[in-house]
């Protein structure tokens, strides 16, 4: 099958290319690239047997890349499968998914790297890429045989969970460095979080639950930083979500340490705030006053200052203690925020990654603090990302470059690229498409997210795998669209 | 789940609760208005002449079923409850720990209560928040019996009720709250209500059972925050002492009981700094020279023994409330 994708705004950040143009792909892969400047092709037939997909004031991106996805098969299939897990994927505009080894049993040797990849060869919608556990059960004792793994197919080792032996991480690391491939570090202390149901601050103070203090993470990224500055392994530190490890990776990185740092949208855009729900606000107003309360909350409702939050997305939806804020690490302050903002927009930190947890209802329905820690993300990703390049704090080139180049620069692989002769793994979506959050129509099995009934702006429309349509919103590019409204990109391209 | 399937639900929760007119649930004291919690104090200061008579009971409940249901022991505050239900005439259920698992989904709970016909359900759970899951589930009316370290209103509203009972006004006061604030949800709901009375409120505690400053004056920002329980004392109205566990030492939150009373117990001669008139309030097991020394135990007897009867009179005045009269 041939497709023409025609007068989308095509950003590949790899090639530093923004331009509005023409995609071709044959036989799996890109094949042409076609600015609209070169009027030529206008006048050129298009054969009979290439489906013109119009994509006029649509994004045509590569194909997105998540680092860190929670694919749950197998053993626990009834979170998520990698049907599923690809499925949603799909839909959230992600070509590449990295499986996380916490299945059951945990992906620690080399028959499970290949039962999982044959699996998703087979049935999955998208490429996954399975991760290998660092330690056997990931129990935190003894190293896996992590140089099988590799020949296997792992592209990098996680535990998923504090590794708390400094020692054992030194080996882990030195042994690695040989591999060339990334240690994906979740940075606790669980000492210091014990019993933790939130972000430890003035929300979790107002509502009595124990906290979970910055502190906690920043420490475990000073001491693997250290570490991969003794043994010269690739330390890369999952899920950031302090502005004090954000500070650490960008000292790090100044002294040349190889280390890489992902953030979820969640972290980048929702805060601890969202815990309170609809108990707001966070501080005590004078009751008897109301006319002071109500001009307080109509200006928040515009611009949401004291949030950092564009003012679209709305905390006081959800009811208070919505387990579906639970998340490990927690939504964080405001000031942890900006500080995730700031640290990926000047390359602190190199890549967006969904963290998406899949978890069944019964994971969620119980007291705030029990309710285990997870949102289902892929399919809101793209969604709540772009809400920071509506409000400006991003330009959308360098955006589509965290979800693409970005992640594959971490994982050692050639970047994902509309170059042609590429594999046609292609994103395709439109920036402005306003729809609104609702998790029973979700692919994933996990419905567990706090965004249900929000508005976002930007939504995948179409998703090619290998050249392959996976995913497909509605009927959309059939018609010829010409009384379509023009591409309204221009004022958040950027200036490159 | 509930909130991702039904978001209204939550904001219809929310409107109600702000809502003072026709009250369905009682979570804490953070929405309630000033002429709420005095019009509540109003009406327990007749359900306490009731429970003076003798013949304590009033038919205002009749035929209603009220139902308990404790996750986590705590006796004193189920009998106060059960007591003020049956002094209003209701049927009251006990919906015991030993029938429920501590993992058994919180929804569905509420969901078989409200089926049987319970009217109005009282919870108390270990974990913060456990009453607002409920409340999305349970059509009936709903009160927070306390809720881990969150909030406890009622006992709250009874130490309001106390101090007006026994000073007469509740205006201008300057209260000092002294102890293991951090893990006391009677303390929480206590700023929410003395801070909506006006009230000047200090904190007095070690950090480790406080936390840092900023978070609370973030929250409550006309709060003081205080080390010092002598420099604390000076003037005030009334002085609460929260209980201390000993679950605070084995964590290693303090060294030794000893030296906590030494430095935030309370002795007759420090409190020779509030006002001549200062109430010690005292919701629990008083330890003997740990948060206040025998002296000042023998002159407070009395409130305390007066605040668990004051307990019950709040908490038929908050049933009566919600059922609707």
């Amino acid at each position: 099958m041939r497709y023409l994708i025609k007068n989308g705004s095509i950003i590949d950040p790899a090639r530093r290319i923004a331009t509005i143009g023409n995609v071709l792909v044959e036989d799996g892969k890109v094949t042409r690239v076609i600015d609209l400047a070169d009027l030529a092709m206008e006048h050129q037939p298009i054969a009979d047997d290439i489906e013109v997909i119009n994509a006029r004031g649509s994004v045509i991106a590569p194909g997105f890349i998540d680092m860190h996805t929670h694919v749950c098969e197998t053993g626990e299939e009834h979170r998520e499968t990698i049907v599923t897990a690809t499925q949603a994927a799909a839909r959230g505009g992600f070509t590449t998914i990295c499986a996380m080894p916490d299945t059951q049993p945990p992906i620690d040797h080399a028959a499970m790297v290949r039962q999982v990849r044959q699996i998703a060869r087979r049935r999955g919608a998208v490429r996954i890429e399975p991760l290998g556990a660092i330690t056997l059960g990931r129990a935190g004792q003894s190293l896996t045989e992590m140089a099988e793994l590799v020949e296997a197919g792992c592209v990098g080792f996680s535990d998923n969970g504090p590794l708390d032996d400094p020692a054992l991480m030194r080996n882990v690391l030195a042994y690695a460095a040989m591999l060339e491939v990334p240690i994906m570090c979740h940075c606790e202390d669980p000492r210091l979080s014990r019993d933790w149901a939130m972000h430890e601050g003035a929300v979790s103070t107002r509502l009595g639950l124990p906290g979970y203090p910055a502190a906690a993470e920043e420490l475990r990224i000073a001491r693997d930083i250290a570490l991969a500055e003794l043994t010269g392994a690739h330390v890369h530190i999952c899920q950031v979500s302090t502005a004090g490890g954000v500070a650490l990776i960008r000292a790090a990185k100044e002294r040349s340490s190889r280390i890489s740092a992902e953030v979820t949208p969640h972290h980048l855009t929702l805060t601890d705030r969202w815990v309170l729900g609809a108990l707001g606000p966070l501080d005590q107003h004078d009751n008897d006053a109301p006319s002071r309360r109500e001009t307080r909350s109509r200006r928040r409702k515009k611009t949401e200052p004291g949030l950092g939050l564009p003012g679209w997305l709305d905390p006081t939806l959800l009811s208070p203690f919505d387990p579906n804020t639970r998340v490990s690490p927690p939504l964080r302050g405001e000031e942890d925020l900006e500080a995730l903002i700031e640290g990926l927009r000047d390359g602190t930190i190199d890549a967006i990654a969904t963290g998406h947890t899949p978890l069944s209802q019964a994971d969620k329905e119980c007291a705030y603090r029990l309710a285990a820690p997870g949102i289902s993300g892929l399919e809101t990703a793209l969604g709540l990302v772009l809400t920071l390049v509506h409000r400006g704090e991003m330009d959308l080139v360098n955006m589509v470059a965290k979800l693409t180049e970005g992640p594959a620069g971490v994982l050692g692989r050639a970047p994902a690229t509309l170059r042609p002769g590429a594999p046609a793994d292609i994103t395709v979506f439109d920036p402005d498409h306003s729809w609104t959050v609702d998790p029973s129509t979700f692919a994933s099995r996990g419905r567990n997210t706090p965004l249900a009934g929000q508005k976002l702006k930007g939504q995948v429309m179409l998703t090619l795998s290998n050249g392959q349509i996976i995913f497909r919103r509605g009927n959309f590019g059939v018609g010829t669209g010409a009384l379509q409204q023009a591409s309204k990109l221009e004022g958040i391209l950027g200036n490159d | 789940m509930s909130t991702a399937t039904t978001p209204k639900s939550a904001t219809t929760t929310a409107a109600a609760a702000t809502d003072g007119r026709r009250r369905r649930q009682l979570l804490d004291l953070d929405d309630c208005a000033r002429a709420e919690i005095a019009d509540i104090l109003e009406t327990a200061a007749a359900m306490k002449e009731l429970l003076a008579r003798s013949i304590k009971q009033a038919p205002a409940l009749r035929g209603m079923n009220v139902a308990t249901l404790f996750f986590g022991a705590d006796a004193d505050t189920r009998l106060s409850f059960e007591l003020a239900a049956r002094s209003l005439s209701a049927n009251v259920i006990t919906a015991g720990e030993q029938g429920i698992q501590r993992g058994e989904s919180l929804p569905s709970i509420a969901r078989t209560l409200y089926a049987l016909g319970v009217d109005l359900l009282v919870v108390r759970h270990d974990e913060a928040g456990a009453p607002y899951l409920i409340a999305q589930h349970f059509g009936g009316g709903l009160i927070n019996g306390g809720d881990g370290h969150h909030a406890h209103p009622t006992q709250a509203l009874a130490n309001l009720f106390t101090i007006q009972q026994k000073l007469s006004w509740l205006d201008h006061l300057k209260v000092v709250i002294v102890g293991d604030v951090l893990h006391s949800a009677v303390a929480r709901s206590m700023l929410w209500g003395l801070g909506t009375m006006g009230a000047q409120i200090v904190l007095c505690a070690p950090h480790t059972l406080l936390g840092p400053a900023t978070f609370w004056k973030a929250v409550w920002p006309r709060l003081t925050i205080s080390t010092d329980l002598e420099e604390c004392l000076v003037k005030a109205d009334a002085v609460i002492s929260l209980p201390l566990r000993n679950e605070r030492i084995q964590a290693g939150l303090l060294p030794s009981l000893r030296e906590y009373g030494r430095f935030f117990g309370l002795t007759a001669e420090r409190l020779q700094r509030a006002a001549p008139h200062c109430l010690v309030l005292h919701h629990g097991p008083v330890r003997e020279g740990v948060e206040m020394m025998p002296d000042v135990i023998a002159t407070t007897q009395a409130a305390i023994a007066d605040q668990i009867t004051n307990a019950v009179a709040v908490r038929m005045a908050v049933l009566y409330r919600l059922a609707g009269g």
